[in-house]
């Protein structure tokens, strides 16, 4: 394989690339979805291919090939490498690639790998957790219960001397259920996504995952809608990890800055919040979804320290930002498959924890209210605006939780939210994601602690 | 060419046959794109994609298994057959599942959803096209603080669909898109908009019209404000109201999503669920639509399907599963994303009639309120509440755009937007599958802050 990787090299650079690598793909993955209490849907995929770039002077050009012989391999490395030179004529910008080489191996060896498990045990956990949502009251209606595997191997070389081979294996577990009472319905998800082999299905978390989301479903008939207005809100780990996701770390991918693209492009060193706020995106956290060790250009990953105290202070890189900002790479570059390049991406993200107790934040918080969970969020990192929507919450009334409350949206603008943070607690919580940039999803994890932010707008009916 | 997809995908079918399949169904896709990005306002990449690969359907005592792979190589074709028989093997029986679609005696001849100009487009012509694009965005904003974004997608494609009972149809597509998204600075306020084109013909597309109308979007939206929120008209220009019915109605329609009780609308089959004035239709026949086809992704035949009239819930959209559960017409709303995935429900063209009045002249009726030019928000579709952030936003007093907004939202239950809809617009825009004019409700909760 490594071999098929340096025929393209060679092809490209023989053509005129001054840069070119190479990712070799082989993945599979399974998907069990039962509703209520039928298969719904069992899928199997193997992707299986290359995905190559050639670059000259500022100008890229991709292509990807599912023909893995040494003639296929050289020949799509011949054609990207035409198609960057004809692209050169156009490019205004001439930047060269440059960055530190690595060669490694990563070899996951989880204790149940995905195919020492029979699809029947798949069967059986998809069907026990559909079971026990369905099993939790009578007045749930329909359940929804998924599971995911994800094993991939990958195999990534570069012109500059990169060689890198890589393995991971993510599993996951969804709940779905709709409850209903009368003509109020409401549904809930909840999830437990890690990085290992089948038995991270095995723990408590997961093996309950039907029951919580049904407990929760349940609770979600006696709330109320909303009322719109501004609040100080706080918010819980994962909502938390929504709006460091949304409302920061997006706009902290270093693609933006050639771009211009970013309401954070003169703030690198600046400071973006209070003195106690950190934000980090760490991809070398054990077992979580986010994580991998080499990104997919094969830089060695760290943890990225995006606001230190307060200050923007790093930011999201692939090859190409690092070259042309002139800092130093910190292996941020993902691709969904070797069908896309690789784009400067988040792994796991999350607000460093502080000091305050949870009861006390309540307590001090007066009046405003509590969000929790999320249903989905985005951004357009250009304007600044984001908006997030929490999937329930409680209003907090005399510094105490009270009434619950559903589908709350919070809009806001980066620069404007996070001096509005104003109080960080000590606990601390990652939910399983999945991120999409540019028509690639990949697996990310986002959280933090429960936090507060005074004086934001929440939609409500 | 297309033969030799429907042969592959027959010999699936014959291999899941031998291996025990009760019923067995292959969705072979082939395509291959181009597309070019723009990066501070110049060329900066080209990327060429090439993806062919096989999904295999198969039934067995009514228990289903699917296996997808990225190539048409014979061994990994094998591979997937097998894999996909021991899914079906290890699945829970399905006792609603009744069959794959039949063959059927006449498929609709839709028309113009091929252009050999675009499958033969150069990678030299691809990029005067984005240039076009980019200088008519720089000529709308010469002397300001700019920096543009944009690009152009040509994708030609050809799928086959064959069943055990006999479907073997195949079609091929091709389409253009074209985008421009400057971002404009000026002092401390920073913003962006964008336009766009997609058709599936070349002469369609107008790179100078894409290009200006991106810098003028933009630059109004410059200077945003918040304002004092409240009860409020809602004006939906028509992308806003594409996404806002795309999102937030398409899917509630789904029968499935009816079947299984998760739609807002489910108990209101038949009923009043929108103002008199509402009519929308599924219409997968539109000359040269983005939604068009002559059969679906199951290769049941497609058709023109009557949603709502006068507010009077009609139809709901279905499959072959769906179809047979319900025990009525299947109306050929299978879809599929290429060849990786089982077939799901979506809508074809989805168009409201309609109305009378320009944009202008809707919000000329309004005294106090806001204009939705763009939302990224879908609603819960159990409940309908939808809680949507204005993307582009604009304030409108005694009739005329004041100002844009920042951190507004609009709440309101989908429920109740259906019926508040006292004015359609004669504006109708295509936006991918939906074709949507503007209209107005007359009252939703406005917050801002």
């Amino acid at each position: 394989m490594e071999d098929l990787a340096q025929a393209a090299i060679e092809a490209a650079l023989k053509i005129g690339a001054s840069f070119a690598d190479v990712r070799i793909e082989n993945t599979t993955t399974i998907i069990i979805e039962i509703n209520d209490g039928i298969t719904k849907q069992s899928i199997a995929s193997r992707m299986k291919g290359a995905g190559i770039r050639a670059f000259i002077d500022g100008a890229w050009a991709f292509a990807q090939t599912t023909d893995l012989t040494s003639k296929g391999m050289r020949s799509t490395g011949q054609s990207v490498a035409k198609l960057a030179l004809a692209t050169h004529e156009r490019v205004e910008e001439n930047f060269q690639m440059d960055g530190p080489t690595f060669e490694g191996k990563f070899k996951m060896s989880p204790k149940k790998s995905f195919d020492s498990v029979s699809i029947e045990d798949k069967m059986n956990l998809v069907m026990m957790i559909d079971d026990q949502a369905r099993d939790f009251d009578k007045r749930i209606v329909s359940t929804r219960s998924i599971y995911g595997e994800l094993w991939s191997e990958l195999i990534i070389a570069n012109s500059l001397g990169t060689n890198v081979s890589i393995q991971n294996s993510v599993p996951r577990i969804i709940s779905v259920p709709t409850a209903k009472e009368g003509s109020n319905r409401q549904r809930m998800q909840k999830s437990v996504g890690l990085r290992g082999g089948f038995e991270e299905m095995e723990t408590d978390d997961a093996q309950n995952i039907g029951t919580t989301a049904a407990k929760l479903a349940i609770d979600l008939l006696s709330s109320e809608v909303a009322k719109g207005g501004i609040y100080d809100v706080v918010m819980d780990p994962i909502l938390n990890g929504v709006l460091t996701h949304e409302a920061f770390g997006h706009a902290a991918e270093a693609d933006n800055w050639p771009a211009h693209s970013t309401v954070l492009e003169d703030k690198i060193g600046e400071c973006v919040g209070p003195d106690f706020l950190s934000i980090s995106d760490d991809p070398l956290l054990p077992g979580k979804r986010g994580s991998y060790e080499y990104d997919w250009e094969g830089t060695k990953s760290r943890k990225r320290e995006l606001v230190r105290d307060g200050i923007l202070n790093e930011l999201l890189h692939s090859l190409e930002t690092s070259s042309r900002l002139d800092m130093e790479p910190n292996g941020s570059a993902r691709s969904q498959s070797f069908m896309h390049p690789p784009l400067p991406r988040m792994s796991n993200t999350f607000m460093e924890p502080k000091d305050w107790q949870f009861d006390e934040l309540i307590e001090d918080t007066k009046s405003g209210i509590l969000l929790c969970s999320f249903n989905y969020g985005y951004t357009q990192p250009a304007k600044g605006q984001f908006m997030f929507q929490a999937s329930h919450g409680y209003l907090i009334e005399n510094g105490e939780k009270g009434q619950m409350v559903r589908d709350v949206s919070l809009a806001g603008n980066i620069l404007e939210v996070l001096p509005k943070i104003d109080a960080i607690g000590k606990d601390f919580e990652l939910d399983a994601g999945t991120c999409g940039k540019g028509g690639q999803s990949i697996p990310t994890m986002t959280g933090g602690p429960h936090a507060r932010i005074r004086g934001v707008p929440v939609g409500g009916m | 060419m297309s033969e030799q997809l429907i042969e592959i995908a027959e010999r699936a079918v014959k291999m899941a046959e031998k291996l025990g399949a009760n019923q067995a169904e292959a969705y072979v896709g082939q395509s291959s794109s181009f597309v070019i990005d723009v990066e501070n306002s110049s060329i900066k990449s080209a990327e060429e994609q090439r993806d062919a690969g096989i999904g295999i359907r198969i039934i067995s005592d009514k228990k289903i298994g699917f296996a997808y792979v990225t190539t048409l190589y014979k061994d990994d074709i094998k591979e997937a057959v097998s894999r996909s028989f021991d899914l079906a093997k290890a699945s829970i029986p399905d006792p609603e599942f009744v069959s794959l679609p039949s063959v059927s005696s006449s498929y609709p001849d839709v028309k113009g959803l091929f252009d050999s100009k675009i499958k033969e487009l150069s990678s030299d012509e691809a990029a005067d096209f984005v240039i076009r694009v980019i200088d008519a965005s720089k000529e709308t904003l010469e002397g300001r603080d700019y920096a543009i974004e944009g690009g152009i997608q040509t994708a030609s494609s050809m799928s086959a669909v064959v069943n055990s009972l006999g479907v073997a149809k195949s079609a091929k597509k091709t389409s253009i898109t074209l985008y421009s998204l400057p971002i404009v600075k000026e002092g401390e306020d920073q913003t962006t908009s964008y336009e766009y084109q997609i058709s599936r013909k070349l002469s369609d597309v107008d790179p100078e019209w894409v290009g200006e109308n991106a810098a003028l979007l933009t630059l109004k939206n410059l200077g945003p404000k918040t304002i004092d929120g409240g009860e409020m008209p809602v004006v939906f220009a028509p992308l806003g109201a594409g996404a806002i019915l795309g999102r937030g109605f398409a899917g509630a329609v789904s029968a499935e999503e009816v079947q299984r009780g998760r739609s807002y609308i489910s108990d209101a089959f038949g009923d009043k669920i929108a103002s008199d004035i509402i009519n929308i239709t599924d219409d997968a026949l539109l000359h040269a639509g983005i939604g068009s086809r002559s059969f679906d992704g199951e290769g049941h035949p497609a058709q023109r399907t009557s949603i709502i009239e006068y507010g009077v819930l009609k139809n709901l959209l279905h499959n072959s599963y769906t179809a047979n559960k319900d025990d009525v017409r299947n109306t050929g709303n299978a879809s599929r994303p290429s060849y990786s995935g089982l077939p799901s429900i979506s809508t074809s063209n989805f168009v409201l009639a309609p109305g009378k009045g320009t944009l202008d002249d809707l919000v000329s009726e309004i005294d106090r309120g806001v204009l939705c030019n763009r939302t990224g928000d879908r609603p819960n579709m159990t409940t309908g509440d939808l809680s949507a952030m204005l993307l582009e936003g604009f304030y409108i007093e005694n009739g005329e755009i004041q100002h844009p907004l920042k951190n507004t939202l609009v709440g309101i239950n989908m429920r109740d937007l259906l019926q508040r809809i006292h004015r359609v617009g004669e504006d109708t825009r295509i936006t991918f599958s939906m074709v949507t004019p503007s209209f107005v409700i007359d009252n939703a909760t406005v917050t801002s802050g």
